[in-house]
């Protein structure tokens, strides 16, 4: 009844792969490294075990700090910390590569990056050295803590209060969906030290341990297995005022800053698993037959999966633009990110799902790949602002005066 | 085997003019107490293991390591390395110059088509025609 299709990512060594699809086009010779190295890990330390990883909701804390040795804990935070000091586009080449690995367990190494950044880039001298190096090796790990029970698109009504008290802050409130939540050691969380709106929002970093912190029950999820979900609860906890990252009324400006270059490292994360996708499916057309012949001579197969490709290379291609948008500082930078995330996310789910298709029944199974990149990256569309959210941001760049 | 020409010599050529015992294609090294070596080396037949005294030539079989992962910051450091040349004379060499001269590099003759035959007296015929028996 068919060859079982190899269980992994991306099949080890396949450097052979369709010229259409190379994702090392137009890179430098750097960045063709850096991108060997991620694929390299990706294929021998993440493929192998993503299946497991899901199936039994493990955190990968020890393949995390394999990466991290290699300098994937801080990739673009400044080296005196410990990062390793690339741009947003070599990030996203790192991201896409390690996805292909398990896109699950990269979305969550992004989503760390992101904090370290925002602690490199807003916090003082001492609180850089204070937090970032031990981030950049994974020593220790980081959660974003924006999203709460009563906001999420509308994250600038955000309810978590910050007291201010002598020479502390005291939280009370909680967030939602907070990814590594209870097992991460760090937490950059936007509260609410002043009146309504963005500008009432400070960014305040904490530690687990400090009283008063509580996490929820761990959330079951259809995808991002690799990582554990929980809320994040605040009972008069008690954060020292030098653990506020820019000044009070900064919070959202950080956040929003944070969550331009999450945008593009969890398209990535879609890119990754889109083009891991578009292979097995490739692969099981060549070996599956029906009617007397493979698969691969039917033209409409033949015709989807150009789509596919095809679709994959268009969204490659807008992530990139806006990685090279955000690391130069352009204006509309803020906009293309949004406009890579909805583009990218949303395709790429289309190519996995539709992978998933051409797999047939065997599709459906765990056994194979393909269903767990269509559950991991189905979330893409949702979190870091969902793609309705992205549309917004669009528009009002259209649109305004 | 060496990467460029593939002649598998260089090793045994050192050990030869060194007088040292060598250790070729080796897929495990052990270092042992008394100035020894246990290699055991990738042969045709399988596995050879061999206990060398000290020193010797070892030459690596690709099962020999697992390379490691090149880290981000040592590729980026990788283009600043100095590239130091020094001249054979320096070093107290002489004759340095190539002994091995590349006369003609070419790829082996397209294959050509076979040929189909009667029945086996044909074929022997064939083969003795052609000095192949």
């Amino acid at each position: 009844a068919g060859r079982a299709v190899p269980r992994a990512g991306l099949p080890l060594g396949r450097r052979g792969i369709a010229s259409c699809l190379d994702p090392s086009t137009g890179l430098t010779e750097d960045q063709k490294e850096f991108q060997n190295v991620a694929l390299d890990f990706a294929a021998k330390e993440m493929a192998p075990y993503m299946a497991e990883w899901d199936e039994k909701e493990i955190f990968p804390v020890e393949t995390m700090r394999k990466a991290a040795q290699l300098g994937f804990g801080g990739i673009y935070v400044k080296p005196d910390v410990g990062g390793s000091g690339l741009s947003r586009l070599d990030t996203s080449i790192i991201f896409e590569a390690l996805s292909t690995g398990c896109a699950s367990t990269t979305a969550y190494m992004s989503i760390h990056n992101m904090c370290v950044w925002m602690i490199d880039t807003f916090g003082n001298e001492e609180q850089r050295r204070r937090f970032c190096p031990s981030l950049c090796s994974m020593e220790k790990f980081a959660s974003y803590c924006l999203t709460e029970p009563g906001s999420g698109s509308d994250a600038a009504s955000l309810l978590t209060s910050a007291q201010r008290k002598g020479d502390t802050y005291v939280l009370n409130g909680s967030k939602a969906f907070i990814s590594g939540g209870g097992d991460t050691d760090v937490y950059v969380v936007m509260c609410r030290t002043g009146g309504p709106g963005p500008k009432g929002i400070s960014c305040l970093v904490l530690e687990k341990g400090m009283p008063g912190l509580s996490f929820g029950k761990k959330e079951k999820k259809v995808g991002w297995n690799s990582q554990p979900t929980r809320a994040v609860i605040f009972e008069d906890c008690v954060v020292p005022v030098g653990n506020r990252l820019g000044a009070e009324g900064q919070g959202f400006s950080i956040a929003m800053q944070g969550l331009n270059g999450g945008r593009i490292n969890i398209a990535s994360c879609s890119l990754g698993a889109a083009h891991a996708s578009v292979l097995l499916a490739q692969e099981h057309l060549t070996v599956r037959k029906q009617f007397g012949e493979p698969l691969a001579n039917n033209q409409y197969l033949q015709f989807r999966l150009a789509e596919m490709a095809t679709r994959l290379v268009a969204a490659r291609l807008m992530v990139r633009n806006a990685a090279r948008a955000l690391q130069d500082g352009r204006e509309d930078a803020a906009v293309l990110c949004s406009m890579a995330k909805l583009f990218a996310t949303d395709e790429c789910f289309g190519i996995c799902n539709q992978a998933l298709q051409m797999h047939g029944g065997y599709g459906y199974l765990k056994d194979y790949a393909v269903q767990q990149f269509v559950r991991d990256v189905r979330v893409h569309q949702i979190l870091e602002g969902t793609n309705e959210v992205m549309r917004m941001i669009v528009a009002r760049n259209l649109l305004q005066g | 085997q060496a990467i460029d020409d593939d002649c598998n010599q260089t090793g045994q050529l050192l050990a030869a003019m060194l007088d040292w015992p060598q250790g070729t294609f080796a897929s495990r090294v052990q270092l042992e107490d008394g100035g020894a070596v246990r290699v055991e080396r990738e042969v045709d037949g399988g596995l050879e293991t061999l206990r060398l005294r000290l020193p010797a030539v070892l030459t690596a079989d690709l099962r020999l390591n697992e390379p490691r992962y090149a880290t981000l910051p040592n590729i980026m450091k990788a283009k600043k390395k100095p590239l130091e040349v020094i001249p054979a004379s320096d070093l107290g060499v002489s004759g340095g110059s190539p002994r091995l001269k590349v006369l003609q590099v070419q790829e082996p003759p397209a294959r050509a088509g076979g040929e189909k035959v009667e029945n086996v007296a044909a074929l022997v015929e064939k083969l003795r025609h052609s000095g192949r028996i």
